[in-house]
Protein backbone atom coordinates (compact mmCIF):
# COMPACT_ATOMS: atom_id res chain seq x y z
CA UNK A 1 0.00 0.00 0.00
CA UNK A 2 1.33 3.55 -0.65
CA UNK A 3 1.37 6.37 1.41
CA UNK A 4 -0.49 8.71 -0.41
CA UNK A 5 -3.89 6.72 0.68
CA UNK A 6 -4.14 4.87 -2.72
CA UNK A 7 -3.06 1.84 -4.12
CA UNK A 8 -1.70 1.88 -7.97
CA UNK A 9 -3.81 -1.38 -9.99
CA UNK A 10 -2.82 -1.14 -13.77
CA UNK A 11 -2.97 1.85 -16.30
CA UNK A 12 -5.75 2.10 -18.00
CA UNK A 13 -5.20 0.36 -21.31
CA UNK A 14 -4.07 -2.75 -19.46
CA UNK A 15 -8.20 -3.21 -18.16
CA UNK A 16 -8.91 -6.34 -20.08
CA UNK A 17 -12.97 -6.32 -21.18
CA UNK A 18 -15.12 -8.40 -18.50
CA UNK A 19 -12.50 -9.03 -16.01
CA UNK A 20 -11.27 -7.32 -12.52
CA UNK A 21 -7.47 -6.96 -12.12
CA UNK A 22 -6.66 -8.47 -8.70
CA UNK A 23 -5.13 -6.11 -5.64
CA UNK A 24 -3.98 -6.40 -2.32
CA UNK A 25 -5.30 -3.31 0.09
CA UNK A 26 -3.76 -4.28 3.14
CA UNK A 27 -5.04 -7.45 4.43
CA UNK A 28 -7.35 -7.81 1.46
CA UNK A 29 -7.48 -8.53 -1.95
CA UNK A 30 -9.70 -6.11 -4.09
CA UNK A 31 -10.90 -6.28 -7.74
CA UNK A 32 -11.22 -3.68 -9.96
CA UNK A 33 -12.57 -3.58 -12.99
CA UNK A 34 -14.15 -1.22 -16.17
CA UNK A 35 -17.68 -1.19 -16.86
CA UNK A 36 -18.77 0.87 -19.41
CA UNK A 37 -16.79 3.89 -19.18
CA UNK A 38 -16.20 3.86 -15.03
CA UNK A 39 -14.16 1.65 -13.01
CA UNK A 40 -15.69 0.15 -9.84
CA UNK A 41 -13.28 -1.62 -7.17
CA UNK A 42 -15.26 -4.34 -4.70
CA UNK A 43 -13.79 -6.86 -2.30
CA UNK A 44 -12.57 -10.03 -3.95
CA UNK A 45 -14.13 -12.18 -1.03
CA UNK A 46 -18.06 -13.53 -1.81
CA UNK A 47 -19.95 -13.06 1.65
CA UNK A 48 -21.71 -16.52 0.38
CA UNK A 49 -18.61 -19.10 0.57
CA UNK A 50 -15.34 -16.79 0.45
CA UNK A 51 -14.82 -17.33 -3.17
CA UNK A 52 -13.14 -14.97 -5.32
CA UNK A 53 -15.84 -12.84 -6.37
CA UNK A 54 -14.06 -10.51 -8.52
CA UNK A 55 -12.57 -12.98 -10.41
CA UNK A 56 -15.80 -13.66 -12.42
CA UNK A 57 -17.27 -12.27 -15.38
CA UNK A 58 -17.75 -8.47 -15.49
CA UNK A 59 -20.74 -8.12 -17.48
CA UNK A 60 -23.64 -6.13 -18.36
CA UNK A 61 -26.70 -7.08 -16.23
CA UNK A 62 -29.83 -9.76 -17.63
CA UNK A 63 -32.97 -7.81 -16.97
CA UNK A 64 -36.84 -8.46 -17.98
CA UNK A 65 -39.69 -6.11 -19.53
CA UNK A 66 -42.62 -7.13 -19.50
CA UNK A 67 -45.60 -5.53 -21.62
CA UNK A 68 -48.69 -6.91 -20.32
CA UNK A 69 -51.04 -9.84 -19.77
CA UNK A 70 -49.95 -13.19 -21.87
CA UNK A 71 -46.79 -11.05 -23.30
CA UNK A 72 -43.56 -12.86 -22.42
CA UNK A 73 -41.23 -11.56 -20.48
CA UNK A 74 -38.25 -10.18 -22.67
CA UNK A 75 -34.52 -10.42 -21.57
CA UNK A 76 -32.16 -8.27 -22.91
CA UNK A 77 -28.87 -6.65 -21.26
CA UNK A 78 -28.91 -3.68 -19.58
CA UNK A 79 -27.61 -0.46 -20.97
CA UNK A 80 -26.05 0.90 -17.63
CA UNK A 81 -25.76 -2.14 -14.95
CA UNK A 82 -22.94 -3.78 -14.60
CA UNK A 83 -22.67 -6.99 -12.14
CA UNK A 84 -19.64 -9.21 -11.35
CA UNK A 85 -20.47 -12.84 -10.67
CA UNK A 86 -18.42 -15.07 -8.29
CA UNK A 87 -17.18 -17.65 -10.30
CA UNK A 88 -17.65 -20.67 -7.49
CA UNK A 89 -21.36 -20.40 -7.47
CA UNK A 90 -22.69 -17.32 -9.40
CA UNK A 91 -23.78 -14.94 -7.06
CA UNK A 92 -23.64 -11.69 -8.69
CA UNK A 93 -23.58 -8.32 -7.34
CA UNK A 94 -24.16 -4.88 -8.83
CA UNK A 95 -20.22 -3.47 -9.56
CA UNK A 96 -21.14 -0.42 -8.27
CA UNK A 97 -22.96 -0.60 -5.05
CA UNK A 98 -21.69 -4.13 -4.16
CA UNK A 99 -25.12 -5.21 -3.57
CA UNK A 100 -26.15 -9.01 -4.85
CA UNK A 101 -28.81 -8.51 -7.60
CA UNK A 102 -31.18 -10.57 -6.04
CA UNK A 103 -30.86 -10.08 -2.41
CA UNK A 104 -29.66 -6.75 -1.14
CA UNK A 105 -29.12 -7.67 2.17
CA UNK A 106 -25.64 -8.94 0.69
CA UNK A 107 -23.41 -6.76 0.25
CA UNK A 108 -19.26 -7.02 -0.90
CA UNK A 109 -17.92 -3.70 0.49
CA UNK A 110 -16.81 -1.37 -2.45
CA UNK A 111 -14.04 1.07 -2.96
CA UNK A 112 -13.13 4.16 -4.49
CA UNK A 113 -11.68 4.59 -7.47
CA UNK A 114 -9.66 6.86 -9.57
CA UNK A 115 -7.68 7.46 -12.61
CA UNK A 116 -4.96 9.95 -12.89
CA UNK A 117 -2.28 10.07 -16.15
CA UNK A 118 -3.79 6.81 -17.71
CA UNK A 119 -3.50 5.31 -14.43
CA UNK A 120 -5.91 3.53 -12.06
CA UNK A 121 -5.89 3.54 -8.44
CA UNK A 122 -7.45 2.26 -5.05
CA UNK A 123 -8.33 4.66 -2.69
CA UNK A 124 -7.67 2.86 0.85
CA UNK A 125 -8.53 5.79 2.94
CA UNK B 1 -58.47 -23.26 24.58
CA UNK B 2 -61.05 -22.03 22.39
CA UNK B 3 -64.22 -23.86 21.45
CA UNK B 4 -64.56 -23.51 18.01
CA UNK B 5 -68.34 -23.64 18.32
CA UNK B 6 -68.31 -20.02 19.76
CA UNK B 7 -66.30 -18.88 16.94
CA UNK B 8 -66.47 -18.18 13.02
CA UNK B 9 -65.36 -21.59 11.58
CA UNK B 10 -64.77 -21.03 7.30
CA UNK B 11 -63.73 -23.62 5.76
CA UNK B 12 -62.46 -23.23 2.57
CA UNK B 13 -61.93 -26.47 1.13
CA UNK B 14 -65.12 -28.93 1.43
CA UNK B 15 -65.57 -31.06 -1.78
CA UNK B 16 -68.79 -30.76 -3.36
CA UNK B 17 -69.38 -34.75 -3.88
CA UNK B 18 -70.88 -34.49 -7.32
CA UNK B 19 -71.69 -37.10 -9.94
CA UNK B 20 -72.00 -36.93 -13.45
CA UNK B 21 -75.32 -37.33 -13.69
CA UNK B 22 -76.16 -34.20 -11.28
CA UNK B 23 -74.21 -32.20 -14.04
CA UNK B 24 -74.40 -33.22 -17.41
CA UNK B 25 -78.49 -32.03 -17.72
CA UNK B 26 -76.48 -28.65 -16.78
CA UNK B 27 -74.07 -29.03 -19.86
CA UNK B 28 -73.85 -27.18 -22.79
CA UNK B 29 -74.56 -29.73 -26.13
CA UNK B 30 -73.30 -32.05 -27.36
CA UNK B 31 -72.30 -33.47 -24.34
CA UNK B 32 -75.57 -33.20 -22.44
CA UNK B 33 -76.70 -35.77 -24.84
CA UNK B 34 -73.74 -37.89 -25.48
CA UNK B 35 -73.57 -38.38 -21.89
CA UNK B 36 -76.95 -39.41 -20.80
CA UNK B 37 -76.74 -41.73 -24.15
CA UNK B 38 -73.28 -43.12 -23.28
CA UNK B 39 -74.98 -45.33 -20.75
CA UNK B 40 -72.05 -44.32 -18.63
CA UNK B 41 -73.06 -45.35 -14.51
CA UNK B 42 -73.86 -42.74 -12.07
CA UNK B 43 -70.51 -42.33 -10.37
CA UNK B 44 -67.49 -40.59 -10.83
CA UNK B 45 -63.49 -41.41 -11.52
CA UNK B 46 -64.72 -45.00 -10.09
CA UNK B 47 -66.19 -45.62 -13.39
CA UNK B 48 -63.15 -47.59 -14.99
CA UNK B 49 -63.01 -47.87 -18.96
CA UNK B 50 -65.94 -45.01 -19.26
CA UNK B 51 -64.92 -42.39 -17.29
CA UNK B 52 -65.69 -39.02 -18.38
CA UNK B 53 -61.70 -38.05 -16.95
CA UNK B 54 -58.72 -40.23 -16.63
CA UNK B 55 -59.49 -42.39 -13.25
CA UNK B 56 -56.06 -42.24 -10.68
CA UNK B 57 -55.33 -45.47 -8.47
CA UNK B 58 -55.79 -46.11 -5.32
CA UNK B 59 -58.36 -47.16 -2.67
CA UNK B 60 -59.43 -43.90 -1.09
CA UNK B 61 -61.66 -45.71 0.90
CA UNK B 62 -58.68 -47.41 2.83
CA UNK B 63 -60.14 -50.93 2.00
CA UNK B 64 -63.59 -50.08 3.47
CA UNK B 65 -62.37 -48.52 6.82
CA UNK B 66 -63.74 -45.14 5.82
CA UNK B 67 -67.02 -44.06 6.15
CA UNK B 68 -69.10 -40.39 5.85
CA UNK B 69 -72.11 -39.74 7.45
CA UNK B 70 -72.72 -36.82 5.18
CA UNK B 71 -71.49 -37.22 2.12
CA UNK B 72 -72.40 -39.69 -0.94
CA UNK B 73 -68.14 -39.72 -1.26
CA UNK B 74 -66.74 -41.25 -3.20
CA UNK B 75 -69.66 -42.40 -5.37
CA UNK B 76 -70.67 -39.04 -5.60
CA UNK B 77 -74.14 -37.55 -5.46
CA UNK B 78 -74.66 -35.32 -2.85
CA UNK B 79 -77.59 -32.15 -2.11
CA UNK B 80 -77.31 -29.13 -0.35
CA UNK B 81 -79.44 -30.77 2.79
CA UNK B 82 -75.60 -33.00 2.65
CA UNK B 83 -73.60 -30.03 2.92
CA UNK B 84 -75.91 -28.34 5.74
CA UNK B 85 -75.85 -31.51 8.10
CA UNK B 86 -72.13 -31.77 7.29
CA UNK B 87 -71.43 -28.41 8.64
CA UNK B 88 -73.51 -28.61 11.53
CA UNK B 89 -71.52 -31.73 12.52
CA UNK B 90 -68.39 -30.13 12.12
CA UNK B 91 -69.27 -26.92 13.51
CA UNK B 92 -68.55 -24.75 10.10
CA UNK B 93 -70.23 -21.62 9.68
CA UNK B 94 -69.16 -21.13 5.85
CA UNK B 95 -67.94 -22.97 3.56
CA UNK B 96 -66.38 -23.04 0.08
CA UNK B 97 -67.20 -25.61 -2.41
CA UNK B 98 -65.07 -27.01 -4.66
CA UNK B 99 -65.88 -30.05 -7.17
CA UNK B 100 -64.72 -33.51 -6.40
CA UNK B 101 -64.84 -34.86 -9.61
CA UNK B 102 -62.87 -31.84 -11.37
CA UNK B 103 -59.93 -32.74 -9.93
CA UNK B 104 -58.89 -35.34 -11.87
CA UNK B 105 -59.01 -32.54 -15.11
CA UNK B 106 -55.58 -32.17 -15.00
CA UNK B 107 -55.07 -36.14 -16.55
CA UNK B 108 -57.10 -34.37 -19.47
CA UNK B 109 -54.26 -33.85 -22.06
CA UNK B 110 -56.02 -33.69 -25.56
CA UNK B 111 -59.86 -33.00 -25.53
CA UNK B 112 -60.27 -29.81 -23.26
CA UNK B 113 -63.74 -29.33 -24.23
CA UNK B 114 -64.67 -32.32 -21.92
CA UNK B 115 -62.91 -29.83 -19.44
CA UNK B 116 -64.79 -26.79 -20.90
CA UNK B 117 -68.28 -28.52 -20.50
CA UNK B 118 -67.83 -30.29 -17.52
CA UNK B 119 -67.11 -26.99 -15.69
CA UNK B 120 -69.74 -24.86 -17.68
CA UNK B 121 -72.73 -27.63 -16.41
CA UNK B 122 -70.85 -27.76 -12.80
CA UNK B 123 -71.48 -23.94 -12.11
CA UNK B 124 -74.83 -24.02 -13.66
CA UNK B 125 -75.75 -26.70 -11.50
CA UNK B 126 -74.24 -25.44 -8.48
CA UNK B 127 -76.23 -21.92 -9.03
CA UNK B 128 -79.33 -23.44 -9.16
CA UNK B 129 -79.33 -26.42 -6.81
CA UNK B 130 -76.52 -26.46 -3.96
CA UNK B 131 -75.01 -22.65 -3.62
CA UNK B 132 -76.34 -20.53 -0.63
CA UNK B 133 -74.72 -17.84 0.59
CA UNK B 134 -77.87 -17.44 3.67
CA UNK B 135 -76.71 -20.57 4.58
CA UNK B 136 -73.17 -19.90 4.47
CA UNK B 137 -72.55 -22.14 1.02
CA UNK B 138 -70.29 -20.73 -1.20
CA UNK B 139 -68.58 -21.89 -4.01
CA UNK B 140 -64.77 -21.70 -6.12
CA UNK B 141 -65.48 -21.75 -9.89
CA UNK B 142 -63.24 -23.97 -11.48
CA UNK B 143 -60.99 -22.88 -14.36
CA UNK B 144 -60.90 -25.11 -17.26
CA UNK B 145 -57.60 -23.42 -17.88
CA UNK B 146 -56.86 -25.64 -21.10
CA UNK B 147 -58.57 -23.03 -23.44
CA UNK B 148 -58.52 -19.54 -22.25
CA UNK B 149 -61.51 -18.56 -23.65
CA UNK B 150 -63.48 -21.05 -21.90
CA UNK B 151 -61.87 -19.45 -18.53
CA UNK B 152 -63.18 -16.24 -19.75
CA UNK B 153 -66.53 -17.52 -20.49
CA UNK B 154 -66.88 -18.96 -16.96
CA UNK B 155 -65.85 -15.66 -14.99
CA UNK B 156 -68.37 -13.53 -17.53
CA UNK B 157 -71.14 -16.57 -15.57
CA UNK B 158 -70.09 -15.62 -12.07
CA UNK B 159 -68.92 -12.06 -12.10
CA UNK B 160 -72.60 -11.38 -10.23
CA UNK B 161 -72.76 -14.27 -8.27
CA UNK B 162 -72.53 -13.15 -4.62
CA UNK B 163 -71.94 -16.92 -4.16
CA UNK B 164 -68.74 -17.34 -6.02
CA UNK B 165 -66.08 -16.09 -4.17
CA UNK B 166 -62.61 -17.47 -5.94
CA UNK B 167 -61.61 -19.97 -8.97
CA UNK B 168 -60.04 -23.17 -8.57
CA UNK B 169 -56.84 -24.45 -10.60
CA UNK B 170 -56.58 -27.69 -10.66
CA UNK B 171 -52.49 -27.98 -10.20
CA UNK B 172 -51.68 -31.72 -10.93
CA UNK B 173 -51.40 -31.98 -14.64
CA UNK B 174 -51.13 -28.56 -15.35
CA UNK B 175 -49.39 -27.89 -18.38
CA UNK B 176 -47.50 -25.54 -19.23
CA UNK B 177 -47.00 -25.20 -15.37
CA UNK B 178 -49.15 -22.15 -14.17
CA UNK B 179 -47.33 -19.21 -13.82
CA UNK B 180 -46.95 -19.15 -17.63
CA UNK B 181 -47.83 -16.26 -19.31
CA UNK B 182 -50.81 -18.46 -20.78
CA UNK B 183 -52.81 -18.06 -17.72
CA UNK B 184 -52.25 -14.17 -17.26
CA UNK B 185 -55.65 -13.20 -18.98
CA UNK B 186 -57.32 -15.15 -16.26
CA UNK B 187 -55.29 -14.04 -12.88
CA UNK B 188 -55.33 -9.98 -14.70
CA UNK B 189 -59.66 -11.10 -14.94
CA UNK B 190 -59.33 -12.49 -11.23
CA UNK B 191 -57.73 -9.68 -10.05
CA UNK B 192 -60.17 -7.07 -11.51
CA UNK B 193 -62.51 -8.58 -9.70
CA UNK B 194 -61.60 -9.37 -6.54
CA UNK B 195 -61.63 -13.04 -6.86
CA UNK B 196 -58.42 -15.09 -5.08
CA UNK B 197 -57.00 -18.16 -7.34
CA UNK B 198 -57.07 -21.22 -5.02
CA UNK B 199 -54.34 -24.16 -6.41
CA UNK B 200 -55.86 -26.96 -5.26
CA UNK B 201 -53.68 -30.11 -6.39
CA UNK B 202 -55.99 -33.25 -8.30
CA UNK B 203 -55.73 -37.09 -7.81
CA UNK B 204 -55.07 -37.61 -11.31
CA UNK B 205 -51.65 -38.39 -12.98
CA UNK B 206 -50.75 -39.44 -9.25
CA UNK B 207 -49.22 -42.54 -10.45
CA UNK B 208 -47.13 -41.15 -13.53
CA UNK B 209 -46.37 -37.85 -11.82
CA UNK B 210 -42.79 -38.27 -12.12
CA UNK B 211 -42.33 -41.73 -12.97
CA UNK B 212 -45.02 -44.77 -13.18
CA UNK B 213 -44.49 -47.82 -11.19
CA UNK B 214 -46.23 -46.85 -7.65
CA UNK B 215 -47.89 -49.46 -6.24
CA UNK B 216 -50.25 -48.40 -2.94
CA UNK B 217 -51.68 -44.98 -2.41
CA UNK B 218 -49.17 -44.26 0.43
CA UNK B 219 -46.81 -43.41 -1.94
CA UNK B 220 -48.88 -41.56 -4.82
CA UNK B 221 -51.08 -39.46 -2.13
CA UNK B 222 -48.03 -38.64 0.05
CA UNK B 223 -45.74 -37.55 -2.93
CA UNK B 224 -48.09 -36.84 -5.62
CA UNK B 225 -49.69 -33.60 -3.95
CA UNK B 226 -46.77 -32.47 -2.60
CA UNK B 227 -45.02 -32.70 -6.19
CA UNK B 228 -48.26 -30.79 -7.52
CA UNK B 229 -48.65 -27.78 -5.29
CA UNK B 230 -44.42 -27.59 -5.21
CA UNK B 231 -44.19 -27.54 -8.99
CA UNK B 232 -47.04 -25.03 -9.14
CA UNK B 233 -45.80 -22.58 -6.56
CA UNK B 234 -42.35 -22.83 -8.24
CA UNK B 235 -43.49 -21.62 -11.56
CA UNK B 236 -46.19 -19.25 -9.96
CA UNK B 237 -43.32 -17.49 -8.00
CA UNK B 238 -40.55 -17.67 -10.13
CA UNK B 239 -42.38 -15.99 -13.60
CA UNK B 240 -43.44 -13.38 -11.05
CA UNK B 241 -47.38 -13.76 -10.94
CA UNK B 242 -47.33 -12.12 -7.91
CA UNK B 243 -45.41 -8.84 -9.55
CA UNK B 244 -47.68 -8.61 -12.89
CA UNK B 245 -50.99 -8.91 -10.21
CA UNK B 246 -49.83 -7.32 -7.60
CA UNK B 247 -53.52 -7.36 -5.83
CA UNK B 248 -54.18 -10.84 -6.93
CA UNK B 249 -54.76 -12.72 -3.70
CA UNK B 250 -52.81 -16.28 -3.99
CA UNK B 251 -54.13 -19.31 -2.31
CA UNK B 252 -52.67 -23.12 -2.30
CA UNK B 253 -54.31 -26.06 -0.96
CA UNK B 254 -54.36 -29.58 0.32
CA UNK B 255 -50.42 -30.19 0.71
CA UNK B 256 -50.23 -29.10 4.85
CA UNK B 257 -47.68 -26.71 5.62
CA UNK B 258 -44.17 -28.83 6.16
CA UNK B 259 -43.25 -28.60 3.06
CA UNK B 260 -42.93 -24.38 2.86
CA UNK B 261 -40.27 -23.62 4.69
CA UNK B 262 -38.19 -26.56 2.70
CA UNK B 263 -39.54 -25.69 -0.67
CA UNK B 264 -38.78 -21.81 -0.15
CA UNK B 265 -35.06 -22.26 1.54
CA UNK B 266 -34.37 -24.32 -1.45
CA UNK B 267 -35.82 -21.77 -4.50
CA UNK B 268 -34.28 -19.11 -2.46
CA UNK B 269 -30.82 -20.61 -2.22
CA UNK B 270 -31.53 -21.23 -5.98
CA UNK B 271 -32.54 -17.57 -6.67
CA UNK B 272 -29.03 -16.38 -4.84
CA UNK B 273 -27.23 -18.44 -8.10
CA UNK B 274 -29.54 -17.68 -10.64
CA UNK B 275 -31.37 -14.52 -9.83
CA UNK B 276 -31.22 -13.21 -13.53
CA UNK B 277 -33.54 -16.06 -14.36
CA UNK B 278 -36.16 -14.49 -12.44
CA UNK B 279 -36.27 -11.22 -13.52
CA UNK B 280 -39.46 -9.72 -12.57
CA UNK B 281 -38.65 -10.46 -8.94
CA UNK B 282 -37.62 -7.63 -6.85
CA UNK B 283 -37.26 -9.43 -3.81
CA UNK B 284 -36.35 -13.64 -2.97
CA UNK B 285 -39.04 -15.82 -3.92
CA UNK B 286 -39.73 -16.82 -0.43
CA UNK B 287 -41.14 -13.45 0.45
CA UNK B 288 -43.68 -13.48 -2.23
CA UNK B 289 -44.75 -17.27 -1.63
CA UNK B 290 -44.86 -16.27 2.33
CA UNK B 291 -47.37 -13.55 1.00
CA UNK B 292 -49.33 -16.35 -0.78
CA UNK B 293 -52.01 -18.09 1.64
CA UNK B 294 -52.23 -21.89 2.34
CA UNK B 295 -54.92 -24.22 3.55
CA UNK B 296 -53.91 -25.94 6.71
CA UNK B 297 -54.94 -29.72 5.46
CA UNK B 298 -53.96 -32.27 5.72
CA UNK B 299 -52.06 -30.43 9.09
CA UNK B 300 -49.44 -33.12 10.02
CA UNK B 301 -50.25 -32.91 14.10
CA UNK B 302 -47.61 -35.62 14.16
CA UNK B 303 -45.00 -33.53 13.51
CA UNK B 304 -42.86 -32.20 16.21
CA UNK B 305 -44.21 -29.22 17.36
CA UNK B 306 -40.83 -27.21 17.33
CA UNK B 307 -41.07 -28.19 13.39
CA UNK B 308 -44.71 -27.27 13.36
CA UNK B 309 -44.00 -23.95 15.07
CA UNK B 310 -41.48 -22.61 12.63
CA UNK B 311 -43.55 -23.43 9.82
CA UNK B 312 -46.43 -21.14 11.48
CA UNK B 313 -43.86 -18.67 12.20
CA UNK B 314 -42.23 -18.74 8.24
CA UNK B 315 -45.82 -19.12 6.53
CA UNK B 316 -47.33 -16.38 9.26
CA UNK B 317 -50.51 -17.25 10.96
CA UNK B 318 -52.07 -14.31 9.28
CA UNK B 319 -51.49 -15.98 5.79
CA UNK B 320 -53.12 -19.68 7.27
CA UNK B 321 -56.87 -20.75 6.50
CA UNK B 322 -58.48 -23.58 7.86
CA UNK B 323 -59.44 -26.13 5.40
CA UNK B 324 -61.36 -29.41 6.11
CA UNK B 325 -61.71 -31.68 2.98
CA UNK B 326 -64.52 -33.37 3.74
CA UNK B 327 -65.76 -35.66 2.99
CA UNK B 328 -62.62 -36.85 1.44
CA UNK B 329 -60.73 -39.62 3.40
CA UNK B 330 -58.54 -37.57 5.09
CA UNK B 331 -60.02 -34.47 6.07
CA UNK B 332 -59.35 -32.23 9.19
CA UNK B 333 -61.68 -31.19 11.43
CA UNK B 334 -61.58 -27.43 13.26
CA UNK B 335 -60.34 -28.68 15.82
CA UNK B 336 -57.32 -29.65 14.36
CA UNK B 337 -56.49 -25.96 15.16
CA UNK B 338 -57.78 -25.23 18.48
CA UNK B 339 -55.48 -28.43 19.88
CA UNK B 340 -52.28 -26.85 18.65
CA UNK B 341 -50.45 -26.10 21.79
CA UNK B 342 -47.91 -23.46 20.05
CA UNK B 343 -50.41 -20.70 18.76
CA UNK B 344 -52.43 -18.23 20.86
CA UNK B 345 -56.26 -18.02 21.31
CA UNK B 346 -56.29 -15.08 18.53
CA UNK B 347 -54.32 -17.08 15.93
CA UNK B 348 -56.78 -19.57 16.36
CA UNK B 349 -59.42 -17.59 15.88
CA UNK B 350 -57.40 -16.38 12.72
CA UNK B 351 -56.89 -19.62 10.88
CA UNK B 352 -60.16 -20.92 11.50
CA UNK B 353 -62.22 -18.16 10.02
CA UNK B 354 -60.99 -14.52 10.04
CA UNK B 355 -58.47 -14.93 8.10
CA UNK B 356 -60.40 -16.34 5.19
CA UNK B 357 -63.51 -13.74 5.84
CA UNK B 358 -61.23 -11.34 4.31
CA UNK B 359 -59.50 -13.30 2.09
CA UNK B 360 -62.56 -14.11 0.10
CA UNK B 361 -64.61 -11.28 1.77
CA UNK B 362 -67.33 -13.28 3.13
Amino acid sequence: MSDDGRVEVAPVDDFEEGRAEIVNVGRVEVGVMKAGDEFHALRNQCPHDGGPACEGLVEKRLVGEWEGPGERVEQSYSDDDYIVSCPWHGWSFDVETGEHIGNDRYVVPTYEVEVEDGVVYVLTE
Amino acid sequence: MIDPDEHLVVDCDWHYADTFTQVAPYMPEPWKTKFQKSSWGPTGVKQNLSAFFPASTGNRMNYGKIEREFSEYPDGGDDKEDIIEGMEHLGIDATLQISHLVLAMGGVTADDRRVESFIKGYVEYLIEEVVDPDAGIYALAPMPYHDIDASLDVLDRIEDEEAFKGVVMVTAGASPPLGNRKYDPIYERCEDLGLPVVYHTGGSGLDEYVRAGYEEMIETHTLGFLEANMSQIVSVACQGVAEKFPDLDIVFMESGVTYIPGLVSRLDEEYMKRSEEAPLLERPPSEYITDFYFGTQPLEVGARNDLLELCFDMIGTDRLLYASDYPHWDYDSPSIVTDLPMLDDEDRKDILGRNAEEVFGL
